[in-house]
């Protein structure tokens, strides 16, 4: 973590900070994909595809007929229906050094979670946010709508 | 009179209800807790400015039209009122990561017998979720020095990377890698022989 930290400012100071984004860890993947999707990563928007990795601010924006499913790296799974946006705000999953956290901000439309083993370790980290209200969860597998 | 009186009024009941539109009713949040494939639930805490709500058993939901409102009391919705909202979204949701720990025979990369006969389930459950992800991770024991558990550690990914191969796997799924013996499931002093230490932790997503 500190090594990749300092590699990263060495690499910031040399001027070329694409390296660096492109070091940093993904949090989760695109596991299918159906209609028009799309993920907003870094400022740039493109079609969400199967296997495509996802890193934290990544925002994913479904169209009128689309659906995503995504796995993250704690064994959560999250389904968006079609006409949703959720960005991932914060996920950190690193059991050892006890570093555990995950926010999400859902938008609109429709989702489902499962969620994993941030939930079970820390539940008191998860916390989703919705345009009227803020959720808080204990290990389980619920479902959102925002309309 | 008494009817631009009454007009007058109609008109500002409407601007006012437009106003709490704009505000709430154009919006809300419906939060629905599930049944978990066991059966069971978790719970849920639903909270706005106002204050908050817990969902604890599966089919029990809240409504929230604003941060500035209570969200409402827990109401347990019908399969089917789920189902006509969320069926979609629930058919797609990913099946959820599995995790295996296979053993191996001291010092070796050959598994032990009751391993071997899990590699089936490990086989079904990448076969379940059509797997294109799956981590083999390598451990060891503390015997030995740390570059031999190293390398160690990368045989035994690599072998059961080889048997999930031989048994139809796509190899470019499969990421094998090795942490030696840095990671032990039981903590151990060095040089001690730790069954539950040499393995091989397999996760299909």
């Amino acid at each position: 973590m500190n090594y990749k930290m300092l590699f990263c400012t060495a690499v910031l100071l040399a001027g070329l900070p694409a390296i660096c984004l492109a070091s940093r860890d993904s949090i989760a993947f695109v596991d299918s994909v159906r209609g028009e999707a799309t993920i907003e990563s870094a400022g740039r928007s493109i079609p969400a595809v199967a296997n495509m990795k996802m890193f934290t601010g990544d925002l994913v924006r479904t169209g009128s007929k689309g659906s995503v499913g995504l796995i993250f790296d704690d064994d959560s799974v999250v389904a968006i229906g079609p006409e949703s946006e959720l960005q991932v705000e914060e996920f950190l999953f690193h059991p050892a050094e006890d570093e555990l956290s995950f926010v999400a901000r859902m938008f609109k439309g429709t989702f489902s979670f499962i969620t994993g083993q941030i939930a079970k370790l820390a539940p008191e980290k998860v916390r989703l946010e919705t345009p009227e209200a803020t959720l808080g969860v204990r290990g389980t597998k619920f479902a959102v709508e925002i309309k | 009179m008494i009817k631009n009186g009454k007009v007058l009024y109609f008109l500002g009941t409407l601007v006012v209800a437009a106003s709490l539109c704009l505000s709430g009713c154009s919006r809300k949040t419906t939060v629905v807790l599930l049944p978990e494939d066991d059966g069971g639930a978790g719970a849920m805490t639903v909270s706005t400015d106002a204050g908050t709500v817990e969902i604890v058993r599966a089919g029990e939901a809240t409504v929230v039209s604003s941060r500035t409102s209570r969200p409402s009391p827990p109401e347990e919705l019908s399969s089917e009122e789920i189902e006509s909202v969320f069926g979609e979204v629930l058919k797609n949701l990913p099946m959820k990561p599995v995790h295996f720990i296979l053993y191996f025979e001291f010092g070796t990369t050959k598994l032990t017998a009751d391993s071997t006969a899990r590699l089936v389930e490990v086989l079904a459950a990448i076969e379940r979720r059509s797997s294109e992800s799956i981590s083999v991770v390598g451990h060891t024991d503390t015997v030995g020095d740390t570059s031999h558990n190293r390398r160690l550690a990368k045989g035994r990914a690599e072998a059961v990377s080889r048997l999930l191969v031989d048994k139809g796997v796509h190899r470019d799924y499969i990421r094998s890698t090795s942490h030696g013996e840095s990671n032990p499931l039981v903590e151990t002093g060095d040089n001690v022989r730790e069954l539950r230490n040499r393995r091989v932790e397999v996760v299909v997503r």
